[in-house]
């Protein structure tokens, strides 16, 4: 199924959900700008901008278990990846 | 109390094997992180810990097999040893074992080609591929699940992804199946082990070749690739298409085994199931990873000096972490002996957790789901076909050694 192109938003919000964050850190090393660790080792978002757009749409694409969740600041609207 | 007083030392004592839920569920109640001095090693069987552990990476190497020295158990023929340093050198060079930093530039590598996005465009196949299994045996009435269907299929897949000509299937196969008497008693398991191992090596040894200079779509492309980023060197490209081979087959097996056996022992949840497989496909398969896990346990070495739970570990000793007893931890899931297809959360570690969280957990999701969707659609029950379940004697692998069943007409 093709979808038609989306555009990128301008602002990301950034939720990290914590039910299926493994602690895998691959978000850590591609978007090191927004992503750290807390105490238990999940992922918490320091910075929301920390990071360029791009890199924080790869770091959740490339989190195994689909736990950083986006959304357009602007609109509210999820931004699926 | 001391555990001793109560329970067997003996990890492969034939109830543990049978049974380990019953004997890793008393550990934990007793002593979640407890030293089993029968065979060197410390149990961790709480949720906590385990969890604590595995995302402490720094504290806890992976990079067992170079560091342990133990001989082959259960035994095997003496003049089978020299055997035995060819298969962990393998082993030991697979990304699996490695740590930071290198383990992290080698997931680099390979992390891209399974993320959840990736693999759900291959649903399609696997279904196609479940179709195919399950319509051959349909009439038949009866089947081995573990031969006719738990093991061809994740074979089939990986076969596919590592673009694998059409011909040389079979040759696939049997080379997969070299590599499951890891996991076995045979005294004389290291010889097809071995043969498996070094037809792996000869046979990718050719593919890698080509790929280093006409990459394709397919992940042996893609370990080449990290070939020529100067990542991976020969040996290791070859040795981790060994690992992809090994690591998606004999978990997926049991998990689809393990699964059905579930269902077949919980009559109420396969109607559960039948009344909506589709809908209850993905729950349902997180709920058989856990309640059965396909891989029970694996290792780590105390890379310093650790606390924990009261007990200290200490540089250079070796733990297994038991995720099958981790996920019954009443601390985490109510009622955790019950198989229930709703459960939600589900938390369970059957992929474990931190840096090596399995790479190929949404592969085996959309396996399992795929399977067990495909089964509650076609059959309405199954049986039994023996009154005895066993298993491979094994602490890591929770692998029965065959699971016939038949089916009404
Ligand atoms: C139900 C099926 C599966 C289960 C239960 C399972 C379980 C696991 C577990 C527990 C680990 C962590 C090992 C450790 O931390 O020491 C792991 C790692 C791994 N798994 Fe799986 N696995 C399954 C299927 C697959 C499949 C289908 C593939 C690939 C096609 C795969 C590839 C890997 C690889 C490459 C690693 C090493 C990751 C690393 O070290 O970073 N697994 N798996
Ligand atoms: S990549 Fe995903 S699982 Fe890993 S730390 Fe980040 S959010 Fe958690």
């Amino acid at each position: 199924m093709t979808k038609p192109p989306r555009r990128v938003p301008a602002a990301l919000d950034i939720y990290v959900d914590h039910d299926r964050c493994v602690g895998n850190a691959m978000c850590l090393t591609l978007a090191p700008g927004v992503f750290a660790h807390n105490a238990r080792r999940q992922s918490e978002v320091v910075d929301p901008e920390g990071d360029a757009i791009a890199d924080i749409i790869v770091a959740a694409e490339n989190c195994p278990t689909a736990a950083i969740l986006l959304s357009d600041a602007a609109t509210g609207e999820p931004y699926e990846v | 109390m001391s555990t001793q007083a109560v329970l067997t030392d003996d990890l492969f004592a034939p109830e543990v094997i049978a049974d380990p839920y019953t004997y890793f569920g008393a550990l934990r109640e007793i002593e979640p992180v407890h030293r089993n001095d029968r065979f060197g090693l410390w149990l961790v069987t709480g949720y906590e810990e385990l969890v604590w552990i595995l995302r402490h990476h720094e504290l806890f190497s992976s990079a067992v097999i170079r560091h342990v020295e133990a001989p082959p158990y259960p035994p095997v023929d003496a003049a089978d040893l020299p055997l035995f340093d060819e298969i962990r050198d393998f082993r030991a060079n697979q990304l699996v074992e490695q740590d930071r930093p290198e383990h992290l530039h080698q997931r680099g590598v390979v992390h891209g080609y399974f993320t959840p996005k990736a693999m759900e465009r291959w649903r399609p196949f696997v279904r196609s591929a479940v179709a195919e299994l399950l319509d051959g045996v349909h009439a038949k009435g009866s089947m081995d699940v573990l031969t006719e269907l738990a093991a061809p299929l994740p074979v089939r897949i990986i076969a596919e992804m590592m673009g694998v000509p059409y011909e040389d299937r079979d040759r696939l196969r049997a080379m997969a199946d070299g590599i499951l008497y890891i996991n076995r008693g045979e005294p004389y398991r290291l010889r097809p082990l071995a043969r498996a191992v070094r037809g792996i090596v000869d046979y990718a040894s050719p593919l890698v070749r080509e790929r280093i200079v006409d990459p394709g779509t397919d992940f042996i492309s893609v370990l080449a690739e990290g070939e020529n980023r100067g990542v991976f060197d020969r040996r290791q490209v070859l040795v981790n298409t060994g690992l992809l081979l090994f690591a998606g087959h004999e978990t997926t097996m049991n998990l689809i085994c393990n699964g059905l056996l579930a269902f077949i022992r919980n009559p109420e949840q396969w109607e559960r199931l039948r009344a909506d497989p589709k809908g209850m496909a993905r729950l349902a398969t997180e709920e058989c990873l856990r309640y059965d896990p396909p891989v029970k346990s694996t290792q780590r070495i105390a890379a310093e000096d650790v606390e924990i739970a009261g007990r200290t570990i200490r540089k250079g000793e070796s733990l297994r972490w038991i995720m099958a007893a981790a996920n019954r931890d009443p601390a985490v899931f109510s009622d955790p002996d019950t198989f229930d297809i709703g459960r939600q959360p589900n938390p369970h570690l059957s992929f474990g957790s931190g840096i090596h969280y399995c790479l190929g957990a949404t592969l085996a999701r959309v396996e399992g789901q795929e399977v067990f969707r495909g089964l509650a659609e076609r059959f309405s029950r199954f049986e039994l076909a023996t009154d005895r379940i066993e298993y491979q004697p094994s602490l890591q692998f929770r692998s029965v050694k065959s699971l016939p069943v038949r089916w009404p007409a």
